[in-house]
């Protein structure tokens, strides 16, 4: 099984250059759109570890806030790669380097610090890239262990038993155990599929440290209560109240955003948020991104980040000395849906990270009760529940548009396939070498 | 649970004016703004709201974006109206929404487009019958020929049974406002009142954005203030509401290909006894529609009860969580996934669909024609005119068709539009469009889906309240 990692190198871009590289930014995607377009190869699908990448300038301009310290203009490459040999991210820089080699000098040229045109070598852009790199805070994989090689071989595999169902007159008496048989008879006789006889490595959820951290949880328990009603006494209770809505963001910006949005069922979103000032704020953040990052690991195993089933690759990056955040997402849908969802499914774990944040819709306990079970949106009487933050929609919805920022270049490698589709390929691949009972083989046959 | 202003609402929002057998929308344009106020400050009090005893008429009106800029609606209070409303239907990001392409595409349309005149408002005149109408409409247009010119009117009617065209009978699973004073309808269509109108909690128990008034104008003092508190930094003084009790309406014209719907179902069909290949085809559109052509829903009904069946009282998680009995993929399905939203937990399901639900006022236009396998080929054209209420047309209006109707991913699905409302003509996909209909053991599977309805036109509308309209006279 190959694991996915995160990359993320920032560079400082040279002012004089600014305006050079959003052209050149501009070129490359007018370019992955209409080769995407056309359903013709990419550039970026040469590189053979790469999932989702994306390129993006952050600067002042990025914020909707005032950042907590100075910030200049930045160019930040992140990308979601296949972890292949001892030292996969140097593997993959390699890659990066040497098959979009144009690209890679186009762009960071424009960058201070980039060799001069002699000594550009592997190791000279390599090293470059190198420097600008940070840590991941926390990141999310919607299908673990599903290397981009895969994912394409097991949509290959899926599209031909599908095609094998149509072209077969099956009849309503037939069981389904042996069209299962059947099915299986057949890819057996297509070399090209001979990978599959090998099921798919599927990461389950991790029940000895999913235990631990639950113990480890109970234990702290105590302290962590003490913390909450700390926060609340001298932080919450503090924060005013926010009442941007939607209506009252900047036309300009939201059309720019939505130029690139919903060209097709996939959306990215990256998003700049500045930390709420003081060290008890920044611990609580960082003390949500460890939670996340175990949970990532441990839970968030199936497609599914806070129970959010839309979600390819998400990450969070603290950037700035820790007092800025970067979130990114790569989704299935529209905004629209993805905020919803957010909402919808996990709007307190969503609270509980952003509260942190300046300006956040003020918050009730800081979204933590909804980590207690069955928790109702509220109580009659009280609002202490699950209101506030997520919660309270139109000034989450508005919150969350104001802090997202353009990406210039944003590449998908399988724009046709949904996350749910993504998995549900896998199962095939894997139900295809059990042996099912008649209702299994009926659900499998479901797949299609 | 707080009530509803009635009296400040505009009755077709609550109603659906069944026994206004005819309507006649006029989509007008502003030729002189002072006249249009004072004709406005005329019908305020003849406006249909939600309070007043219907007889043989009814009178609507709503404004679009241009209309109130027309109307000398100040730029910065115009910005706290929803972006939707404010940008129209016709934009390039808005059509990828809508999948308004190919013959859809506004460039084509009659009304609305970017090649048509400036729509400023619609007037929705109802009458028992066409006679009515007109008469009405004539004492009417006396009051504004200085004022308004009349760039379309779009005629429709109330069929017989509810049915449309293609027909299949209509607007059985309507959503009802909480506070409304109508009786409760269960089964989870009874939605909190800020889904549909401005100035009221919603189902995330907020208020949706709504439309402040931040520089004042006219006669601020017949306004509310807005019911979130929300005030002028400088001053506190709190912002007067020109949204309370009004609503946003969609309207667009689909003119439907009844001859090419039924055409299509019976060529799926390999059958050459023409009764069983009729009834073959009746079932397949059944499928897609996800009731019989009476009602009846496909989850309570295995074989077509052949009479009206207006039945809403069903769920799928315990009597069809597999889609054996009403496909994934069918249109009431995807509109309204009840207790069975993709893995959620049954609550979260419902309460999910409750964010999301239209209050749908649909009329038909062209021949009284009910099509069927046997009868498809009505007199010239015919179609719908769709029209929904909803407080936030993105969240609403625009969700259900991109999101549940156009996206080929909805569910697990890998490449199924919603088979009636999400069909494009020219696809961009690997796999084509396709419909599937899950089964005992193999799927059948409908390739080469077509597209049966067209846009001609559309816009979005604001629906002031009474108060509001009384205002918009005085600005």
């Amino acid at each position: 099984m190959i694991n996915q990692h995160p990359l993320i190198t920032m560079s400082a871009i040279r002012e004089d250059r600014l305006d050079i590289l959003k052209t050149r930014l501009e070129t490359i995607r007018i370019n992955l759109l209409n080769s995407q377009m056309a359903e013709a190869p990419t550039e970026f699908g040469k590189v053979s570890t790469l999932h989702y990448g994306r390129w993006v300038i952050l600067s002042r301009e990025s914020f909707r806030d005032e950042p907590a310290v100075p910030v200049g203009i930045r160019l930040v490459l992140t990308t979601n790669y296949d972890g292949i040999g001892n030292n996969h991210c140097d593997y993959h820089l390699t890659e990066l380097v040497t098959k979009l080699t144009t690209y890679i000098d186009d762009v960071y040229e424009c960058c201070a610090g980039y060799p001069e045109p002699g000594e550009r070598t592997e190791e000279s852009r390599k090293n470059f890239l190198k420097k600008g790199i940070i840590n991941t805070s926390a990141f999310y994989n919607g299908a673990p262990g599903r290397s981009v090689g895969q994912i394409h071989q097991e949509d290959a595999l899926h599209q031909h038993i599908w095609n094998f169902l149509q072209n077969n007159k099956w009849s309503e008496t037939t069981p389904a155990v042996e069209i299962h048989r059947a099915i299986r008879q057949e890819i057996d006789s297509r070399p090209e599929f001979d990978w599959s006889k090998e099921k798919a490595g599927v990461q389950g959820i991790k029940w000895p440290e999913l235990i631990a951290y639950g113990l480890l949880f109970i234990v702290m328990l105590p302290l962590i209560i003490l913390w909450v009603i700390y926060l609340f006494l001298f932080h919450e209770l503090w924060d005013k109240k926010v009442t941007l809505s939607q209506s009252e963001l900047d036309d300009a910006k939201i059309n720019e955003l939505k130029k690139v949005e919903d060209l097709f069922p996939q959306n990215q979103f990256t998003q700049v948020a500045v930390l709420k000032p003081g060290f008890a704020r920044k611990l609580n953040f960082r003390i949500w991104m460890l939670r996340t990052r175990v949970l990532a690991s441990y839970v968030f195993v199936k497609g599914k980040l806070l129970n959010i089933p839309t979600i390819h690759f998400a990450r969070w990056v603290l950037i700035d000395n820790n007092k800025h955040v970067l979130f990114y997402s790569n989704f299935d849908g529209n905004w629209e849906q993805y905020l919803g969802d957010f909402i919808d499914q996990s709007g307190w774990g969503l609270t509980a990270i952003f509260c942190n944040t300046v300006k956040f819709p003020r918050t009730n306990f800081m979204g933590v009760l909804g980590m207690i079970p069955g928790m109702p949106m509220h109580f009659p009487g009280t609002k202490f529940v699950l209101t506030g933050g997520a919660y309270d929609e139109e000034h989450f919805l508005a919150w969350s548009r104001s802090t997202q920022f353009p990406t210039q270049v944003w590449y998908c490698p399988y724009r046709h396939l949904s996350i749910k589709n993504v998995n549900n390929n896998t199962m095939i691949r894997n139900e295809l070498r059990e042996d099912l009972t008649e209702e299994q083989a009926q659900l499998f046959l479901k797949r299609f | 649970m707080t009530a509803l202003e009635l009296s400040e609402i505009q009755a077709y929002l609550l109603s659906d004016y069944k026994e206004m057998g005819y309507s006649k929308y006029y989509l007008m344009q502003v030729k002189d703004a002072a006249a249009t106020k004072s004709f406005l400050a005329a019908i305020a009090h003849g406006i249909t709201h939600a309070e007043a005893t219907i007889t043989n008429t009814c009178l609507n009106i709503g404004f679009t974006s241009n209309g109130l800029k027309q109307l000398g609606y100040n730029e910065t209070n115009m910005h706290s109206f929803s972006r939707e409303f404010r940008e129209g239907m016709v934009t390039a990001h808005r059509q990828r929404l809508l999948g308004n392409f190919e013959s859809s595409d506004p460039s084509n349309w009659q009304w609305g487009g970017p090649a048509n005149d400036r729509i400023d408002l619609i007037l929705m005149v109802f009458g028992k019958d066409e006679a009515t109408a007109e008469s009405f409409y004539s004492e009417l247009e006396q009051k504004f020929e200085s004022a308004l010119s009349v760039v379309h009117t779009l005629d429709g009617k109330a069929m017989p049974n509810n049915r449309e065209h293609f027909g299949f009978r209509d607007g059985i699973s309507q959503p009802v406002i909480k506070g409304s004073g109508l009786p409760a309808s269960g089964n989870n269509n009874d939605i909190e009142p800020g889904e549909f109108v401005l100035g009221y909690k919603n189902e995330y128990s907020v208020y949706p954005d709504t439309a402040l008034l931040k520089i004042a104008q006219g006669k601020p003092e017949l306004l509310e203030d807005n019911p979130e508190g929300r005030a002028d930094e400088q001053t506190k003084v709190k912002y007067k509401d020109v949204g309370q009790n009004g609503t946003y309406f969609v309207l667009m014209q689909l003119q439907q290909n009844v001859d090419g719907f039924w055409e299509f179902m019976k060529k799926q069909s390999a059958e050459t006894d023409e009764k069983k290949r009729n009834e073959e085809a009746t079932a397949l559109a059944a499928k897609m529609m996800g009731r019989w052509p009476g009602g009846a829903p496909l989850v309570k009904y295995d074989k077509d009860p052949g009479v009206e069946v207006a039945d809403d009282n069903f769920n799928y998680l315990k009597e069809d969580s597999l889609g054996n009995k009403c496909p994934f993929g069918a249109h009431i399905r995807r509109m309204n996934p009840r207790d069975v939203f993709e893995e959620s937990p049954q609550k979260v399901s419902l309460s999910l669909t409750r964010r999301h639900r239209i209050m749908r006022r649909v009329r038909s236009y062209g021949e009284d024609f009910i099509g069927s396998a046997e009868n498809h080929k009505p007199g010239g054209e015919v179609g719908l005119l769709f029209g929904c209420f909803n407080a936030n047309i993105s969240k609403q209006f625009e969700f259900l068709q991109y999101t549940w109707g156009n996206s080929p991913k909805f569910k697990r699905l890998y490449a199924d539009p919603d088979p009636l409302i999400g069909v494009r003509e020219d696809p961009e996909n690997k796999l084509g469009q396709i419909f599937t209909i899950p089964q005992a053991t193999t799927n059948r599977v409908i390739t080469g889906m077509q597209s049966f309805v067209k846009v001609k036109g559309g816009a979005y509308f604001f629906f002031p309240s009474i108060t509001a309209i009384k205002f918009l006279a005085t600005i």
